[in-house]
């Protein structure tokens, strides 16, 4: 009943996060100078052309009568249309949302891959060479920019040795299933596992380089915060009652020590997911990854607003989702916080 | 009449800047070297007006003229610094012949495979806005478009006009042309083309209630009023005589079927096309990939490319890497810093054309010291084009010394860009009471090629003057293009950087928007004899 309670609270505060979101989305473009008829319009049309542009767009209106227009659409799931291409922008924007937490998943995967065992060894085996490897290793990778990153792997990985595709999402991971689960006109063909394999081999090699670009910052993060909670773990009394038991040392790091260490960790994972999502701008830019990140950016250059305000929302009501499953699962293991 | 003696007809300061134009090194080297007569630089003095020394310029009769004479005009009296000619850079796989456009459209249908598959996939900086040929103004779009869909005329590589669905057109009288429509071809839904589809596609550019779209490409048919069927043919109406209407539908206006429009919603137009190009649409992914099959039934035979892909990538590096790897065919504005890496791989080359947008820094006539025709002339003697054009660029550009490049009509050839003379430069900004100057250059970041490199290039070479300072500020292109869209010239930057592409290879297309007083982009609008000239050559035949 209290954890109920709590996630009414919350969802109601996410509600007015995503309201004020919107609403300081849709005054940022009030401040923000140049006009979207610039980019409709050629550049030398004449002022007839620009004011008729702009009446088609809704511009002429005043700031409030378009303000109350746009949380009217919102309300009933319309986020406009897109300035330059005509497109309901919900139809653009959801178009980009799989390939983003695709992306997001992808390098959350690998940064725990790699992070976790990286900052265990580097834990257990303290002040010697794996954990110096293991430290310098998270200190490049918190330092290294991932527009730099990303270029290097595309010239050395797919340029030089030819063993990763350069750029692109030539196929989304559901779309892969299509393969396994396909009906036409109600009745369900055979399932063709060979395409699916290729479809899910042809994805992972293309999401291969921009995970790893994305996540390196990630792994780093983690596997320090992994080492550093290891460390202090492996200092507690019950690990020298359980030494003192006489329990196998891999079993106390393993089952006992790294299990109390994973709690802020999982933390730190799902907001940094949130993070991941609308932070992958510079490397869903470099490795052409049609993600809302390049969508932003390529609508903030032609100030396409309905555009820019429909990717924040999705982004920002993301944020929220995840923080308030973050706060439901802390709640869920530690009930005094629901209270 | 040559060089020389035109030029003799210049007096004062005007005859200064014309003449060490001329002499100096700041040429491109393509007009000879009888420029011993530099000396004659040394009467200034004057108030730069023309004749008001020297001997008359006689009345320019043709159009060409007209246009010549206000190139000469604005060289004189130097409402911009000049700066260059942009090229369009291109990195393609060695498997493939093609020759570069000036208009900076990629045509598929030019493409010669040489050997290995005949698919091709082209990659530029970005997709489409949607596939309404009549909806956009952009080139990615534009190249996405006219694989599909073609004009009445077209334009061959040099940037002449030739025939497409057009096989013959005349001027019938003034304000009347008439185009007179191929037989034989079919839309790719396997409709025949009627002369009615073709007056109906341009009454949709040019008349707001035709067509369901206010096309951003009216004002590119600018004059046009309608279009009509008349015996077979189609007739153009225009107000006056529009002597670039040739020109202008050699650049804009494709054709569409007027059935196929009319019974769909903007949405399916701008996800499909039905044109009579030499491809066919396949699948269209918005924003990831347009794929395109040859259209076998065109009329100008099946192109030698049977599958086209295009697809874009904003990053110069990601679409240089893609063509490095074998995973793209052909990619737009290789930056000249990655320019050896595709050149000296054996299986890609660097092919690059002169482009028709011209680069320059605008200078507001209204305020001090641009106001100053002797602080603006200052402006571009301060500049070493050579030296910018060599080691920002790496040569790929041209030197101007006039709004209109060469080979346009209405280019003067007796103009030459300004050569670099700090000393002049100097007793010029004296002369113009400016002396101690603080002026501050606005540019664009990565709008055009190396612009911010560009600026700053051109803010030290000024800043080499003993009496000028000036400033690089580096602004967003949304809102310093904001402020010079805004019709209002105090909204305007007082010094800024500015590219401008101008399709029509017709003088006026570029200096009646950007250099008269009415010009909606205008920052000089004093200039009597430029507005004036300007406005006769709109009334005389002779377009492109």
């Amino acid at each position: 009943m209290a954890l109920g309670r709590f996630l009414l609270k919350r969802g109601i505060q996410g509600v007015l996060v995503v309201w004020g979101v919107v609403t300081a989305v849709f005054l940022l473009r009030f401040i923000t100078p140049g006009n979207p008829v610039t980019f409709v319009a050629p550049l030398d049309a004449s002022a007839e052309l620009r004011a008729q542009i702009a009446a088609e767009l809704g511009l002429d209106q005043p700031l409030y009568v378009q303000y109350a227009e746009y949380i009217l659409g919102l309300l009933q799931g319309n986020m406009g249309f897109s300035y330059l291409r005509g497109t309901e922008a919900s139809t653009v924007v959801f178009a980009r949302v799989p390939a983003t937490v695709e992306l997001a998943v992808a390098a959350t995967v690998v940064a725990v891959v790699i992070a976790i065992p990286l900052g265990v060894i580097s834990a257990t085996r303290r002040r010697e060479p794996a954990d110096y490897g293991a430290t310098l290793f998270s200190l490049v990778g918190i330092s290294t920019p991932n527009f730099w990153l990303g270029i290097m792997l595309i010239l050395v990985l797919s340029v030089q040795f030819d063993l990763f595709p350069t750029s692109r999402r030539p196929i989304g991971f559901v779309e892969t299933f299509a393969f396994l689960v396909t009906f036409e006109n109600g009745i369900s063909v055979p399932m063709d596992v060979g395409a699916f394999l290729d479809g899910l081999r042809t994805w992972l090699w293309h999401i291969a380089l921009p995970a790893v670009t994305l996540g390196t910052y990630f792994t780093a993060l983690i596997t320090r915060l992994t080492r550093s909670g290891m460390i202090e773990e492996l200092g507690q009394p019950y690990v020298r009652a359980a030494r003192a038991k006489g329990l196998p040392e891999s079993l106390i790091q393993y089952k006992h020590a790294l299990q109390n260490t994973l709690i802020p960790i999982v933390t730190v994972l799902g907001l940094q997911l949130g993070t991941l999502i609308g932070g992958a701008v510079i490397t869903e830019s470099v490795f052409s990854w049609p993600g809302l990140g390049t969508l932003v950016i390529n609508s903030i250059n032609v100030r396409d607003w309905p555009l820019i305000q429909g990717s924040l929302i999705v982004i920002g009501t993301g944020f929220v989702l995840i923080n308030i499953f973050v706060d439901a699962l802390y709640a869920y293991l530690n009930p005094r916080v629901a209270r | 009449m040559n060089r020389r003696t035109y030029l003799t007809y210049v007096g004062g300061t005007a005859a200064a800047v014309g003449v060490a134009g001329c002499t100096g090194n700041g040429g491109d080297g393509s007009d000879g070297g009888d420029g011993g007569d530099g000396s004659d630089g040394s009467d200034s003095g004057s108030d730069g007006s023309d004749g008001s020394d020297g001997e008359e310029l006689p009345e320019p009769e043709t159009r060409e003229e007209h246009l010549q004479r206000a190139n000469l005009r604005l060289n004189q009296r130097a409402p911009w610094v000049y700066l260059n000619r942009q090229y369009s850079v291109y990195g393609i796989a060695s498997r493939l012949e093609w020759d570069a456009r000036r208009d900076e459209r990629i045509e598929a249908q030019a493409i010669s495979v040489a050997e290995g598959d005949p698919s091709v996939t082209i990659t530029q900086s970005s997709m489409d806005s949607g596939l309404d040929p009549h909806d956009h103004r952009e080139t990615p779009t534009d190249n996405i478009v006219i694989q599909a869909y073609d004009g009445v005329l077209g334009r061959n590589a040099d940037g002449d006009v030739i025939d497409a669905l057009a096989t013959d057109y005349e001027r019938l009288e003034e304000g009347r042309v008439r185009f007179e429509i191929r037989d034989g071809v079919t839309f790719h839904n396997g409709d025949a083309l009627q002369p009615s589809d073709v007056a109906y596609s341009i009454n949709r550019v040019v008349d707001e209630n035709v067509g369901g779209i206010a096309s951003p490409q009216r004002d590119q048919l600018a004059g046009v009023t309608g279009a009509e069927v008349v015996d077979g043919g189609v007739e153009v109406i225009s107000d006056g005589i529009n002597p670039t209407v040739f020109s202008q539908f050699a650049s804009y206006c494709k054709v569409v079927q007027e059935d196929w429009i009319e019974s769909r919603e903007s949405s399916a137009i701008n996800s499909d096309m039905n044109g009579t190009g030499p491809f066919r649409v396949v699948e269209y992914e918005q924003d990831v990939q347009v794929v395109y099959e040859a259209y076998e039934d065109y009329w100008d035979g099946t192109p030698e490319v049977e599958d086209l892909t295009i697809q874009a990538a904003s990053e110069s590096s990601t679409r240089v890497s893609e063509l490095l790897a074998g995973e793209t065919d052909l990619i737009v504005n290789v930056p000249p810093q990655e320019v050896s890496r595709v050149r000296d791989e054996d299986t890609t080359a660097v092919t690059a054309v002169p482009s028709t947008r011209v680069v320059f820094n605008a200078m507001r006539y209204d305020v001090e010291p641009f106001s100053s025709p002797e602080f603006r002339q200052a402006m571009n003697y301060a500049i070493d084009l050579d030296s910018i054009i060599e080691n920002i660029l790496q040569g790929f550009a041209d030197a101007t010394g006039q709004p209109t490049l060469e080979g346009f009509v209405g280019d003067n050839e007796d103009v030459s860009p300004y050569p670099q003379d700090v000393e002049e430069a100097e007793r010029l900004v004296e002369e113009s009471g400016h002396a101690g100057a603080e002026i501050t250059l606005e540019t664009p970041v990565g709008r055009y090629l190396r612009d911010v490199q560009i600026a700053q290039a051109v803010a030290s070479q000024i800043n080499e003057l003993s009496n000028v300072s000036c400033d690089v500020e580096q602004r967003d292109f949304a809102s310093l293009a904001g402020e010079v869209t805004s019709g209002e010239l105090e909204n305007f930057p007082h010094f800024y950087l500015l590219g401008w592409g101008n399709t029509t290879f017709d003088a006026s297309q570029t200096i009646i928007p950007l250099l008269t007083s009415d010009g909606a982009l205008s920052s000089y609008r004093e200039d009597e004899e430029v507005d004036e000239l300007m406005a006769e050559s709109q009334n005389l035949p002779g377009g492109s």
